[in-house]
């Protein structure tokens, strides 16, 4: 029934059909990179959910909209999570959560590592700097770190998801970084400002 | 050779799996010479790490199960909802055939009909004739004995041959008289004859022409 070569365009047919396990195959495939991204740009876990939901409704109700010729399903994807996404921001800019959460919603827990408690401790907290300034970030410039950096798409495949120009994404991605790079330099030298005074 | 601008826009990507090698060894020849460069890059290269560190953490991250569910749901709701559609296509088809089939039927029929009454338009003309040149003779037996010969009907007088073909033959016993009520010429002296007739009834129900039946003719020309 399902082999593993088939192209994605024969899968999505078979899914409009009824097909669940088509369906699930195309899911299970782009689902937790379309949750990742959703999560990174909201910085809510249960707006990610719903974003990676309607990416899917518009598969199974809307199938009609993509079309093989213009790009991968991934990047059609993509594009859908992306304007849920942009809306998600217009509709509840200040409502981010900067908790670092795993995706039931429970605090996230770090992972077992043989580092001493201190260290633990001053990780996680780097983590929700970085975490912190990457969702401080204006959405174009954060997508372009999200996609680039932490997804770690080419700038082609950058381009295909937001569908814009290569040129776009390397100029958003080269203001996204400098600013990040003020918000954490600001934020690591802090204490060492802090320590210097006190002394 | 890259200047500070240049590396600014490029020169952070040296790290990228897909930069250009040529632009590569152009910030990292740059970078060697300027140390402003060299700090960002230093600098950018620490942020790396924690961005990495993030994107590892975070690199198991997916939907939770119940996104899972509630699209399988409403992939099942779909398909369950495009059943009923489908029978409903199933259903018009078959009415539509059986439509196609009732109006075959009635057509063949319809032409069988026909082609049993042997009334035609054209006949019907010629009749018509026959009954105006006929219309002298006194003897009304003689006349409808002709017709019979002919194996047609004779038109009735004030009676116009349907187009349709949809008519129907009546047969009757009556009194000869009674032909008198039609139009036919009868002789008084034999009117309380009884004779077999047959009528061609139109669809409107009025008689349009009749046929005196053989044996009445024998009998009227015997008597």
């Amino acid at each position: 029934m399902k082999t593993p070569d088939e192209k994605p365009e024969a899968l999505l047919k078979r899914a409009v059909r009824g097909d669940e396990q088509a369906f699930l195959t195309l899911y299970q495939k782009h689902q937790s990179a379309l949750y990742r991204y959703a999560l990174r740009m909201t910085g809510s876990p249960w707006a990610a959910e719903e974003v990676v939901q309607e990416v899917f409704l518009v598969l199974i109700r809307e199938p009609q909209k993509y079309r093989a010729e213009r790009g991968e399903l991934g990047a059609f994807l993509y594009g859908v999570a992306r304007n849920r996404v942009m809306k998600q921001l217009e509709r509840t800019p200040r409502e981010l959560s900067l908790d670092i959460m795993n995706a039931d919603g429970s605090a996230w827990n770090e992972p077992e590592d043989p580092l001493t408690p201190m260290m633990i401790a001053e990780k996680r907290e780097r983590m929700e700097q970085v975490r912190e300034a990457v969702l401080g970030l204006p959405a174009e410039f954060r997508e372009a770190v999200v996609l680039c950096e932490l997804e770690e798409m080419s700038y082609e495949e950058a381009a295909s998801a937001c569908g814009c120009p290569i040129g776009t994404i390397r100029s958003r991605l080269h203001r996204g970084r400098a600013l990040l790079l003020a918000k954490l330099e600001l934020l690591r030298d802090a204490p060492r400002r802090a320590s210097a005074g006190a002394k | 050779m890259m200047n500070c601008e240049e590396f600014e826009l490029r020169g952070l990507d040296i790290d990228r799996a897909d930069a250009d090698p040529t632009e590569v060894a152009a910030a990292v020849q740059h970078a060697q010479l300027c140390g402003r460069c060299s700090a960002m890059l230093e600098s950018w290269r620490e942020v790396k790490g924690d961005l990495r560190l993030l994107r590892e953490s975070t690199l198991l991250d997916a939907a939770p199960a119940r996104v899972e569910m509630r699209l399988k749901q409403e992939l099942r709701t779909r398909r369950e909802a495009r059943v009923p559609r489908s029978a409903v296509v199933v259903a018009s088809w078959a009415l539509a055939a059986a439509a196609v089939l009732v109006a075959s039927i009635g057509w063949l029929q319809t032409h069988r009909k026909a082609e049993r009454s042997v009334v035609s338009s054209s006949n019907a003309g010629q009749t018509g004739n026959i009954l105006q040149s006929a219309s002298n003779y006194e003897d009304d037996g003689m006349l409808l004995a002709a017709d019979y010969d002919s194996a047609s009907f004779t038109q009735l007088p004030a009676s116009l041959p349907s187009a349709s073909g949809d008519e129907s033959i009546l047969e009757v016993r009556m009194q000869r008289g009674a032909l008198e009520r039609f139009g036919l010429p009868v002789d008084p002296d034999r009117a309380s004859e009884f004779v077999d007739v047959d009528f061609l009834v139109g669809e409107d129900g009025q008689p349009q022409a009749v046929r005196l039946h053989r044996d009445s003719q024998v009998m009227t020309a015997t008597q």
